[in-house]
């Protein structure tokens, strides 16, 4: 036998005897003496056999030094081990386990608000049928909130906004629609943008009006894109959002910048445990329509050359409806008690 | 727009549809139902009663003992009304009957006397607010039928949603129109009525006949003005049969003339007015401007002050009624009115508008002129109302019709392009097809080579001006449901994605990560709070434009400790506003806010609990700060906002080209309306710019070959002296292997002097070329320390070698 070889069965003979040593440790002292015993600097039994180390050939010396380096990784790591266990229950050997059964420790738990991860889910759905966003600003000129968008002033529909205007001018835009305008003037087709934010009108508080609501404007504007695109796009998007097999229905509506108009209706629908499917009521999600060929003359567009489509959709009504929220100032209260099941 | 479903099949013989039929065709065609009542509803055992008797009840002043025949026999019946009658026939309720509010009738003794049964009033038969008196019904009944039935209200009222382009369906008629088509409405005669003739005398802007002048002076704004005169009637209340079609709409009956000008309104959608022709003085009508200081009193009894030039009817004395708004009282119809004077006149839509805004009123007629009234239809208006008032108040029409009319309707005629019509919808049409469509709605077509020339009929000239219109007719007629929804190839848009939005999206991901909840506030904030004022403000709370967001959301914590909350973490971004100068709009920029209070870490037995506090509050900061301003941010002790932090307790953050960008720190306790046990709340606000600021390129570096050394180095620093300062120095002046160098102790008290605290540093030293001798170090170590010396004067306290760790 070598002098190497003997030296690695030392090695071994002391790992069993030091991890029986450390085992019967029973408290942190008895340890810090095995530790002493067995991996001190200078008495250490570990150490004396390291310094026989030099006395091997330098063939041998290699994988002699990985044994014994490998052993007192081994021991550091038993006594840590040891020293943890020792602390956690504080008693000697043999003693119980921890109770694994005690909760763990959890952060606090963050979320997006309901009405945010709505825009966010229907943002994320159409930038797969090749939409950006875009912003506007919420005070806005009565160019952009009406007259771009072919609502005159002195023409009924424009009560229909209940508007909030500015004491030094201006006002608070009573839709998303002017970020349609303001795209359009800097943007050369083909425009595909949906733009999430906040519009105002002058209601009062109660269970399902806000003065201040988020809506989502879309509009898509380039050559050759027609009624059957427009219906195209949105049943698409209805049936990503709610689901396949949502039932779509486009009703005849009237909005002064679009032509044709369109209310956008689906069909509530429920699956049941059993795999089955429940219609309901139809609810209206959204107004929509073709881009009126006056809008795009405002922002210096051919009509003859270029069409579009448009809609708004309101991502509270819709947070509502899918989470079964019943008062929409629930939304604008920061419960955290609320805000945290959104989870 | 309330339509009774039986007016719509007098109007249009040819409608059987039922209501729910007709509602869901009306949807489908863009006036959707937003109810629908059953009118007869809880009145299946209220029959027509006859008072064949009244006698006063011998026990109390109010009450009359009535012998009412209701079909099987007389009853009697205690009656309070002050209107009952011996010989009219009321609507009855006997006994066993249920009325609508749940009310069962029963036998009773009332004071004594026996009463079976009820005499009914319109509100007890859910009929209307009427509660004067019961409900008087004029004409021939049998006693015993049915009340519903006789009186019409075995019907359904649709409440349709008329968008503010279709001014033509708020009439019987223009819903019917849509039901059926322009060839399916026909109009009854009227019981009784054999349809008077009169001819029409037309002229430009001066009409006279029939001993009365009729004047326009401002053709721009009446566009034309017709006057019928009836003779001789007798006012009263109006027959059964038109006040239950009033009723079934909607509508009150008042009298005979006026209820006649009503029901042509719902019918036609012509508004009418009357005028007590005696009360016109000097036998003459002038439609003018209003001069300035006249005033007039209005059929509603309010006293009007008109500002010049809103339209008005004159007499040559002064106003007799706000043009296409309201009648003055003066002229009004009453009980002894003989003549009347019956105008069915055309007024520009805007200048209506104009009027009712600036008078802040609605009117049924105001309501339709606005949206526009069929300027074909004035003399069928006229003709129509003219033969209600002879059938229900008498009177003899006079032989001829004043008609003023400066400027006669001409038909729009619009081209419409059958390629056109495919490139906008996406199916072909051709041109026998659309006509198809159009015609059944009063359009006429005349086919033209590749192109068609429609003319639009009076009742759409308002909305119908354009061949896009016409676009929307074919598809809305067609229906949009049958238009396929094939998704087709689209090209990629030239817009990016919004960089704002962008980052907002990196700020949840980061907060949401830390345990935040995203609040939502709302841009309104009381006085105090903003610059910029809210012109119509729907409350104090909400007059003007926050200038911070802070201010809502510490709303939000107090929300929550209200609730009996203590760690709170909220986190909001929107919209902030500041005055940039009259006649400019606001200056808007996106702002983070972020509050929190309470405990950082959620309680666990095995640990203590950690309060929110600077430091955690400035990790939070610098972390936040990493992704708003990638290129570099500076965060100091320093006043962003003293209204909200405590002073000496608040950072000021700054990004690298020194702009300021908000401020964190803890707030002020006045700020928070906070319970006693509630721990102090940090919060931060900041601009968020517009989300293209962008930090270099991630570029790999190599990994460092040889190992690094470590060295502590405490100092005794005086509290004068900012650690800051002392840690950039060390940064400047450690030499060129000096990598890192970080805070990991500070220490007061014990040996250290008063004055002063210990600052542990700890010094990573790496050399990417070799590995570094403990000699080089020390003299790095050493020469350090020496500046150090010269630069503030600090004293080591000790300088410990350690390993890497």
């Amino acid at each position: 036998m070598s002098e190497a070889g003997s030296l690695v069965g030392e090695l071994r003979a002391l790992e069993r005897e030091a991890l029986d040593a450390i085992a019967a440790a029973c408290d942190s002292a008895a340890l810090e003496s095995v530790r002493v015993a067995f991996l001190g600097r200078r008495e250490g039994r570990v150490s004396t056999i390291l310094r026989k180390l030099g006395g091997l050939s330098p063939e041998e010396r290699p994988a002699a030094g990985a044994a014994a380096n490998r052993l007192k990784r081994m021991l550091r790591a038993a006594l840590e081990e040891r020293e943890r266990s020792l602390a956690r229950d504080g008693a000697g050997p043999g003693e119980v386990a921890p109770d694994l059964t005690l909760p763990g420790r959890r952060p606090w738990v963050g979320a997006r608000h309901p009405v945010t991860q709505v825009v966010d889910e229907i943002c994320a759905i159409f930038a797969r049928l090749g939409f950006t966003r875009a912003r506007g600003p919420e005070a806005e000129t009565e160019w952009y909130n009406f007259v771009a968008l072919n609502t005159p002033l002195d023409h009924p529909a424009a009560d229909e906004q209940d508007t909030i205007y500015l004491a030094g001018g201006g006002l608070l835009r009573s839709h998303t629609s002017p970020v349609q305008i303001r795209i359009l003037e800097r943007h050369k087709p083909p425009v595909r943008i949906l733009a999430p934010g906040v519009a105002y009108r002058r209601d009062t508080w109660d269970a399902t009006h806000a003065p201040a609501f988020y809506q989502i404007e879309g509009l898509a504007v380039d050559e050759g894109i027609t009624f059957v695109d427009f219906k195209a796009t949105l049943s698409e998007f209805a049936r990503q959002f709610w689901g396949p097999g949502t039932r779509v229905r486009f009703r005849p509506s009237y909005f002064p910048f679009t032509e044709p108009s369109a209310e956008v209706d689906v069909k509530r629908r429920t699956v049941r445990a059993d795999g089955t499917v429940e219609e309901t009521d139809w609810m209206e999600v959204m107004g929509a329509g073709m881009v009126d060929p006056a809008v795009l003359e405002n922002v210096g567009c051919d009509p003859e050359r270029y069409s579009g489509w448009a809609f708004g959709m309101g991502p509270a009504r819709i947070a509502m409806i899918k989470y079964g929220i019943t008062d929409i100032r629930t939304l604008y209260e920061n419960d955290m008690r609320f805000l945290s099941q959104f989870a | 727009m309330k339509v009774s479903c039986r007016w719509l099949r007098a109007v249009a013989p040819g409608l059987d549809l039922s209501p729910a039929d007709m509602a869901a065709r009306l949807a489908m065609r863009g006036a959707p139902v937003e109810g629908m009542v059953d009118l007869a509803a809880g009145l299946g055992a209220v029959v027509i009663g006859r008072v064949e008797g009244v006698r006063q009840h011998p026990n109390a002043d109010r009450l009359s003992l009535c012998k009412v025949n209701g079909g099987n026999g007389p009853v009697q019946v205690v009656c309070g009304a002050p209107n009952v009658r011996a010989g009219v026939c009321y609507p009855f309720a006997p006994v066993g009957a249920t009325l609508p509010g749940n009310v069962r009738i029963k036998p009773v003794r009332i004071r004594g006397e026996e009463s079976r049964g009820m005499l009914c009033s319109a509100r007890e038969l859910g009929l209307g607010t009427d509660h004067r008196g019961i409900l008087e019904l004029a004409g021939q009944f049998e006693p015993g039928s049915a009340f519903a039935g006789s009186v019409g209200l075995d019907d359904y009222r649709l409440d349709v949603e008329v968008s503010p382009n279709r001014g033509d369906l708020l009439s019987h008629v223009g819903v019917a129109r849509e039901l059926v088509g322009e060839g399916g409405i026909a109009l009854a005669a009227l019981p009784g009525v054999a349809g008077p003739q009169f001819a029409v005398r037309t002229r430009e802007g001066v009409v006279e006949g029939e001993g009365i002048r009729v004047r326009i002076q401002d053709p721009q704004q009446c566009w034309r003005y017709m006057a019928a005169l009836v003779r001789g009637v007798r006012v009263g209340p109006s027959p059964e049969w038109l006040a239950s079609r009033l009723r079934a709409a909607g509508a009150h009956p008042i009298n005979n003339v006026v209820d006649a000008t009503n029901y042509v309104l719902l019918e036609l959608g012509q508004p009418l007015h009357a005028f007590d022709l005696a009360r016109v003085a000097g036998r003459e009508i002038v439609v003018r401007g209003a001069r300035e200081g006249e005033t007039l009193r209005t059929l509603d009894g309010e006293q009007r002050e008109l500002d010049a030039g809103m339209l008005l009817i004159c007499d040559p004395r002064g106003p007799l009624a706000i043009a296409g708004v309201m009648g003055g009282g003066e002229s009004e119809i009453g009980a002894d009115t003989t003549d009347v004077l019956l105008e069915c006149a055309l007024f520009n839509p805007r200048s209506v508008r104009a009027v009712r805004r600036a008078l802040a009123m609605s009117t049924d007629a105001s309501y339709r002129f606005e949206r526009g009234v069929d300027p074909a239809g004035l003399e069928r208006a006229l003709r129509r109302a003219v033969s209600v008032i002879v059938a229900t108040a008498g009177g003899v029409p006079a032989p001829i019709a004043l008609d003023a009319c400066p400027r006669p309707w001409q038909a729009t005629v619009v081209e419409l392009r059958p390629a056109r019509v495919e490139r906008l919808l996406g199916v072909g049409f051709d041109t026998a097809e659309i006509a198809g469509l159009l015609e059944p709605l009063g359009y006429r077509c005349r086919r033209m080579a590749d192109r068609l020339q429609v003319e639009v009929p009076g009742h759409r000239s308002y909305d119908t001006l354009r061949e896009v219109d016409l676009i929307e007719e074919i598809a809305r007629v067609y229906g949009y449901d049958r238009f396929p929804d094939d998704l087709g190839a689209f090209r990629p848009g030239t817009v990016l994605d919004d960089s704002l939005l962008r980052l907002h999206d990196r700020l949840r991901t980061t907060l949401v990560g830390r345990g935040f909840l995203e609040a939502h506030t709302t841009a309104f904030a009381p006085a105090g709070e903003g610059e910029v004022g809210v012109l119509n403000p729907v409350s104090v709370e909400e007059s003007f434009l926050r200038r911070t967001m802070l201010f809502g959301l510490l709303h939000g914590v107090e929300y929550n400790f209200a609730r009996g909350a203590r760690d709170i973490r909220l986190f909001d971004m929107g919209a902030v506003f500041r005055d940039a100068g009259p006649g400019q709009l606001p200056r808007e920029t996106s702002r983070l806010a972020v509050a929190m209070t309470g405990r950082r870490q959620p309680g666990h037995w095995s640990r203590e609990d950690l309060p929110w506090d600077e430091w955690e509050l400035r990790g939070l900061v610098e972390e936040v700060l990493g992704v708003v301003v990638p290129e570099g941010y500076s965060v100091e002790p320093g006043t962003f906002d003293p209204a909200f932090f405590e002073e000496g307790c608040e950072y000021l953050l700054r990004a690298a080209d020194g702009s300021v960008l908000g401020g964190a720190g803890r707030v002020r306790a006045e700020r928070v309306d906070a319970p006693v046990w509630a721990g102090p709340v940090w919060a931060l606000e900041m601009e968020l710019g517009d989300g293209t600021r962008a930090g270099p390129e991630t570029a790999f570096r190599p990994l460092p070959a040889f190992p690094p050394v470590e060295r502590d180095l405490a100092l005794l620093v005086p509290d004068s002296l900012p650690a800051r300062q002392v840690l950039a120095f060390v940064e400047r002046t450690g030499g060129t292997h000096l990598v890192n160098v970080s805070v990991f102790d500070l220490y007061r008290g014990g040996e250290v002097p008063a004055g002063f605290r210990s600052i542990g540093f700890r010094l990573r030293f790496q050399s990417g070329h070799r590995t570094l001798t403990d000699a080089a170090i020390d003299r790095a170590v050493r020469r350090l320390v020496h500046r150090l010396k010269e630069e503030f004067g600090v004293e080591p306290r000790g300088i410990t070698a350690d390993s890497p760790r």
